[in-house]
């Protein structure tokens, strides 16, 4: 699996496309809290966790208990979790539910790469 | 030589992009071009404290928040210019008129255009935007279009700048080209 994380407007699906050869057809941009693995490539996975806070479902055991699904995916997630704590409680939750996915994502990641302007950064 | 500095606010952006022109220059003519139009107080404090940061340095100031080519025209070219910042310009073209609030919809492309052009134009350019696209706020259409349109810019300016650093606390990542401090 291929983790790909970085800011808004960064590059990160022009970036997985141009890379792994991703066709539109193989993206599955995430709207709600349920995921369609068999697409090789995962989407706004920011917008699953923000859905996940909203119906009350822990997001890293869900992507944990479909892990067979997605050990050869292509996962691209926003890093929401870098700006000042937000004064909302759902902003924090969000948060906090989306800086805890993508550490254990990464765990089980072969690469992780951050988008910076459009260039690739190698964290692992 | 044109390096592009962007990070966090506060994170030291505007220092090192300060020293980096110095050096640059070569004991040579450099210009510090300010692009924000103080707006209240606040804003004219911080100019105050970049004014002091900068003392000493050697640069000319030239304010231009808006037709950013316009300001070659006062300029020697073969020259070292540090731009202070994108993230500023980008509003004020934006925003025509702050008053009436409506935006100019061309403003992120001409802008990415006229940068482009400023960096192939002059000795050394040294370019400082701001990186707001890590956090966790679902923000309002024209708030949306500003990131979106900086953003634009900023993969834009990179992809024509030989070099790309990214301040973090104070520390400077290169993400591409030569280390230059």
């Amino acid at each position: 699996m291929v983790l790909i994380i970085g800011g808004a407007y960064q590059g990160k699906l022009d970036y997985a496309k141009v890379v792994f050869f991703i066709e539109d057809n193989e993206i599955f941009a995430c709207d709600g809290a349920e995921i369609d693995f068999s697409r090789r490539c995962i989407y706004r996975i920011e917008e699953f966790t923000l859905a996940c806070v909203r119906e009350n479902i822990d997001p890293t055991e869900y992507f944990r208990s479909h892990r067979e699904r997605w050990k050869d995916s292509i996962l691209i997630c926003q890093d929401i979790f870098c700006g000042v704590v937000p004064l909302g409680e759902e902003m924090r939750a969000w948060r906090q539910a989306t800086g805890r996915l993508c550490r254990y994502l990464s765990g089980e990641a072969a690469q992780v790469s951050r988008l910076f302007c459009g260039l690739e950064q190698r964290l692992k | 030589m044109t390096v592009f500095v962007s990070g966090g606010a506060k994170n030291g952006k505007s220092s090192f992009a300060q020293d980096l022109a110095v050096k640059l220059a070569k004991g040579g003519k450099h210009y510090y071009v300010a692009t924000m139009i103080p707006s209240d107080e606040e804003d004219r404090e911080r100019i105050r404290k970049h004014l002091a940061d900068r003392e000493g340095l050697g640069f000319e100031t030239i304010e231009c928040g808006r037709n950013i080519l316009s300001c070659l025209d006062k300029a020697e070219k073969d020259a070292t210019f540090l731009l202070d910042s994108v993230t500023a310009l980008l509003m004020n073209e934006l925003f025509p008129n702050p008053a009436d609030g409506k935006m100019d919809t061309d403003a992120a492309w001409r802008c990415a255009e006229d940068l482009v052009t400023f960096a192939q134009s002059v000795r050394n350019a040294v370019f400082v935007s701001d990186y707001i696209y890590s956090d966790a706020a679902c923000y309002d259409e024209t708030t949306e279009v500003y990131r979106a349109g900086l953003a634009a810019i900023d993969r834009r300016l990179v992809a024509a700048c030989d070099t790309v650093v990214e301040a973090a606390a104070g520390n400077f990542i290169v993400h591409k080209g030569e280390a230059l401090l």
